[in-house]
């Protein structure tokens, strides 16, 4: 079968996406609903304790200045999906460079987590 | 038959006949068909009969789509994969949430629930289903909520109240039988499947009266020709370039012994229906097991696409389209009807993504092949479809059944999880362009020998998944296509593979969802005009609808797998907990978050 001319064009375009540079760019690019969302969750994690508030926000700023927001959310949707039910979950634990994404955004949250007194859970 | 017992019969039929008659006068058409006519409605899981996924509405446009905010969003409370989509009918929304199959009648004017109905089910029905607990959906005619629950009960609700009206069931979950189809109206019938093709089910599609969910007809994918519901003369069949029957026993010749009891064959797809020809279309699943050598023969007829009289089931056509499956290629996918131009002559086309890699472009009426061409360039486990015999053209080195139990043949494209899934695409009557989210995955496949126990996984292969290999690295593709030449017209490369169906507007706008949670619109030419983070992945398939003269498109997310369950799981190897081989630990302690419906629209300026 014949590709489209478009897609030539689309691959190289977007191959940048694809790739994961963490620590390079400092984009601090999190838009404030990634960011309570984070916050959000991580204090469910923690019993809803209000002190929380002050070091779940200390967690993801810290991540927001490693990594920009389309690799940590890809990221951590690796992490995630490690434990996904069914043959589909195959698509995250087989894949190496998923395992990857997943393997080193959990030492970068564990990195937050020590640097903002997050016990890790 | 003797001429005098036709007689006897005659004259004892002509009662029976006169009463068929009157009931014939009751079983008046659903007003469904009716209500997807009207764009400010979403009647259909698919939208419409036609399985098109496209609306009429255009307040939200190309132009205007990076504005669209969120108008609100409701949790189901329930956790796992959220497939399928709300319907809305009038100023009520309903919507299903996964096991264990809640459903919620919603005011659109404050988002007051009206009411909630939860079947109580079998737990014990969730380790027999093979791909997490999901449910595709609701069906809505003449008054009536349909809802398809996990545990094969069919149940008719009182769409004002929620009161149980009837309940059937379909299947035993002992023997492996799931249900996590939508209910499918057509006409004055409802139509269901089953699921199950990985613990050795014996595939059919039923037939049901819509008033009181009493069994019409019921037709199996594999067996003797009446269970079938085939006729030998008359059922055609693609055949040496041409349509020809199909011939007696079918089926059971292309199966050892009495295998087609286990066949597999399930339907747990997207069914469409077209009325001028009283036709319905369908799709059925794996012949079982995954080991292929275990099952020689064609194992027909699995893996066909089936076109039946929605009156008598009786079947007018049938196409396998991987015969002998050697992969998982189930081939339950959505069947699209669309009148195109197919190689220049207009046509009454049904169009269908396969999991097996190829898009094919039958006419509906006949049931000739037209097109089969790949849909994803990296699909390598065949060269081709010949045009002739109608089958794919294996290339030796990614047969399983050649390679034989305990070998890993490597390097499948796609994988088990197909090019698609049964996210379904989306038909632009507008356009006349398909717009199909897919996987770009390939796998390493490696069967073993197993026995079979009722109730107990018959899968008989392990596999690892990757994407496909010199590429741009990611898993999936969001690609527009046209069914009536076979090619590809653009491509847009996703991180993972895209899972949601897709929505086609008059507006100008295509939207899907990512595994990320993204919910995207692009323009038609693939170029992302707005994209927003919901809680979880989407899985779910995009809607649309007017209320109060505002237009709002509304998607599930919830995939399943929320923080920390990878490691409360303790799954850390490459393939544990694959499928039905050994998946679903347990996760219920995890209850924080639920499923979410996202709506948006425009901001009121």
């Amino acid at each position: 079968m014949r590709r489209s001319p478009s897609l030539p064009l689309l691959v190289p375009l977007l191959l940048p996406l694809l790739l994961i540079v963490p620590a390079a760019a400092h984009a601090d690019d999190f838009p404030t609903s990634g960011r309570v969302e984070y916050v959000l969750e991580c204090m469910q994690k923690h019993d809803g304790k209000y002190e929380y508030l002050y070091k779940c926000s200390c967690v993801v700023d810290r991540i927001a200045r490693s990594l920009r927001y389309d690799d940590y959310v890809a990221m951590s949707v690796a992490l995630r999906n490690q434990g996904l039910a069914g043959e589909r979950g195959g698509e995250f634990r087989d894949e190496v460079s998923v395992r990857n994404m997943a393997s080193k955004y959990k030492e970068i949250e564990a990195g937050a987590n020590k640097a903002c007194a997050v016990p890790q859970r | 038959m003797s001429f005098q017992s036709r007689l006897t019969c005659l004259a004892g039929c002509m009662t029976a006949c006169l009463a068929l008659v009157a009931g014939a006068a009751f079983a008046a058409d659903s007003d469904t068909a009716k209500l997807t006519k009207d764009p400010k409605n979403w009647a259909m899981q698919a939208g419409d009969l036609n399985n098109h996924r496209y609306s009429e509405l255009k307040q939200i446009t190309s132009k205007n789509a990076k504005n669209l905010t969120v108008a609100w969003t409701f949790s189901t409370g329930v956790l796992r994969g959220h497939e399928g989509g709300p319907l809305v009918i009038g100023d009520t929304m309903y919507l299903h949430s996964p096991f264990p199959n809640k459903v919620f009648a919603i005011a659109l004017e404050d988002q007051s629930i009206r009411w909630k109905y939860e079947p109580k089910q079998d737990p014990t029905v969730i380790p027999v289903m093979c791909c997490d607990t999901v449910n595709r959906g609701l069906a809505y005619a003449n008054g009536k909520i349909f809802l398809q629950q996990a545990d094969t009960t069919l149940v008719a609700l009182d769409a004002k109240t929620g009161n149980e009206l009837w309940k059937v069931k379909v299947g035993d979950p002992k023997l492996g039988e799931t249900t996590t189809n939508t209910p499918h109206i057509f006409k004055d019938k409802i139509l269901t499947g089953i699921s199950g093709g990985e613990f050795g089910v014996r595939g059919r599609i039923t037939a049901h009266d819509i008033n009181t969910g009493k069994v019409l007809w019921k037709a199996y994918s594999t067996g003797p020709d009446n269970e079938l519901i085939v006729d030998p003369n008359k059922t055609m069949t693609w055949t040496d370039g041409k349509m020809a029957p199909i011939g007696a026993n079918s089926s059971l010749k292309t199966w050892q012994g009495d295998q087609w009891k286990l066949g597999g064959g399930t339907t747990w797809g997207w069914y469409s229906y077209d009325p001028e020809l009283n036709t319905v279309y369908y799709g059925t699943g794996n012949p079982s097991t995954w080991n292929p050598r275990q099952r020689p023969g064609d194992n027909k007829w699995s893996m066909t696409i089936f076109a039946r009289d929605l009156d008598t089931g009786m079947a007018k056509w049938v196409y396998q389209m991987t015969p002998h499956d050697e992969w998982d290629y189930d081939g339950v996918n959505e069947m699209i009807l669309a009148d195109i131009k197919v190689k220049g002559k207009p046509r009454k086309a049904l169009v269908h993504f396969d999991r097996n890699g190829f898009a094919y472009t039958m006419d509906r009426v006949s049931g000739e092949l037209l097109v089969a061409e790949k849909y994803d360039p990296v699909v390598n486990w065949a060269t081709h479809i010949d045009m002739k015999s109608g089958r794919p053209q294996v290339v030796a080195k990614y047969s399983t059944d050649k390679n034989g139990p305990d070998v890993n043949t490597k390097g499948v494209c796609p994988s088990a999880l197909g090019t698609k899934d049964q996210q379904p695409a989306s038909y632009s009557r507008k356009t006349g362009l398909f717009y199909v989210p897919t996987n770009h995955v390939c796998m390493d496949y490696e069967p073993f020998q197993i026995e079979y126990t009722a109730g107990q996984p018959y899968v008989g292969s392990t596999l690892s998944m990757y994407a496909a290999p010199n590429s741009h690295g990611g898993m999936g593709n969001f690609i527009a296509w046209d069914a009536g030449t076979g090619k590809m017209v653009w491509s847009k490369p996703e991180r993972f593979s895209v899972w949601s169906g897709a929505l086609s507007t008059a507006g100008d706008v295509v939207f899907y969802g990512t595994l990320e949670g993204y919910l995207k619109a692009v323009d038609l030419n693939g170029k992302e005009l707005w994209k927003f983070k919901t809680p979880s992945g989407i899985i779910g398939n995009v809607t649309t609808w007017e209320y109060k003269g505002k237009q709002y498109v509304g998607v599930l997310s919830g995939i399943g797998g929320w923080a920390g369950i990878g490691l409360a799981a303790g799954l850390t190897k490459g393939n544990e907990g694959l499928g039905a081989v050994g998946g679903y630990k347990d996760l219920a302690k995890y209850t924080e978050l639920g499923g979410v419906l996202t709506v948006f629209a425009l901001p009121d300026r």
